[in-house]
């Protein structure tokens, strides 16, 4: 059963602040995050499956999956000092990938690949105690071409159809936005108007409306890594959004988020 | 237009897999990295870069490799990176 939902941003200096970022914001995130985290361990999961683009750190142009699942028996990853090693839900991950493939997503599968930052950022700050097995749910966000918007998005339908039939407690968590330009002339100028439209048709549960948007329009916000969210947002379907924090600094828009279910 | 060619992210040409793969590799291999910092030249040759693209490194210039091919991501997560390996800047850790 889907017990949760939630959107939690990444950017790695919420794990280690350089001094270019504001050490106030950085904490009001991480106060978000506590509540990601208090709300979890009231839900009682049984395992969190996260949605999160890929920073090019499991995929590299050798082989690009739009849509891939987790299935190995555990997953690892590095970031400076950090070491994160968590056990996956294997009857879940092959649950969601044999039952995907039956709907008609034609879901890459990988039993060994390094974690990317996308997904133990969030986890870092989120995950409760004890803690719970991971399904880790990758989204070509970086590469083009993407998966479209509304491909997410119906994959994040199929998803909702299958958690809500399984007999785990399943946490959803998609970790990626809003608005950034990492590598590009742009990086100081994230979209935040962008980022505060959608998040007013999150609080009026008109969410879905994303899937209508086009690659190029995500592309042009600064907002690629929001096919994460039209994951959940294809499971949750018109559930209206409780926005616990958006925090734009002065290249991201940080927002966390929970659908109530 | 075709796959954005005004994208802020571009499909990576395959021309560049080499250098895209040299940014991979000092971004996520720790041992490369350290290889890339001893001796970038070294580092690129393993590779089989060209000279434009040697230059490009060397210099860190991001426009010019980003004009070679090389996705922007990784070259600002390279840099990043390597920074953070050489311990530029403070940092705090949570």
């Amino acid at each position: 059963m889907l017990v949760g939902a939630f959107a939690c941003a990444h950017t790695p200096q919420l794990l280690a602040r350089p001094d270019t970022e504001d050490r106030d914001l950085v904490l009001r995130v991480h106060a978000a995050f506590a509540r990601v985290r208090a709300r979890l361990t009231a839900l009682r999961p049984d395992v969190i499956a996260m949605v999160a683009g890929d920073h090019v750190e499991a995929f590299f142009l050798d082989a690009v999956p739009a849509l891939a699942v987790y299935a190995g028996r555990e997953c690892a990853g590095t970031f400076g000092p950090y070491r994160y090693r968590f056990p996956i839900h294997e009857p879940l991950a092959r649950a969601v990938l044999e039952q995907g493939i039956e709907r008609g997503f034609d879901l890459l599968y990988t039993q060994d690949r390094p974690l990317d930052y996308a997904f133990y950022v969030p986890l870092h700050f989120t995950m409760p105690e004890p803690a719970v097995p991971l399904l880790p749910l990758h989204v070509n966000v970086y590469l083009p071409p993407q998966p479209t918007p509304r491909r997410c998005h119906d994959w994040g339908v199929a998803l909702g159809d299958i958690l809500r039939a399984r007999p785990e407690r399943v946490a959803l968590m998609a970790s990626g936005g809003m608005s950034h330009y990492p590598g590009t002339d742009r990086y100081g100028s994230p979209d935040l108007d962008y980022d505060r439209r959608l998040l007013d048709a999150l609080r009026e549960g008109r969410g879905r409306e994303l899937a209508a948007a086009t690659g190029e329009e995500l592309d042009k916000a600064g907002n690629i890594e929001l096919r994460t969210w039209l994951v959940v947002l294809g499971a949750v379907g018109a559930v209206p959004a409780d926005v616990y924090c958006y925090e734009p600094s002065w290249h991201h828009g940080n927002a966390v988020v929970e659908w109530p279910l | 237009m075709s796959a954005g060619d005004e994208a802020h992210y571009r499909f990576p040409p395959a021309a560049a897999y080499g250098l895209n793969r040299c940014l991979y590799l000092v971004k996520s291999d720790d041992a490369y990295r350290g290889r890339f910092a001893a001796d970038p030249r070294a580092a690129a040759a393993e590779l089989g870069l060209g000279d434009a693209e040697v230059a490009a490194l060397l210099a860190g210039d991001r426009d010019a490799l980003v004009g070679l091919g090389a996705h922007p991501y990784l070259v600002f997560m390279a840099d990043l990176r390597l920074r953070m390996a050489r311990g530029a800047g403070s940092m705090e850790y949570f």
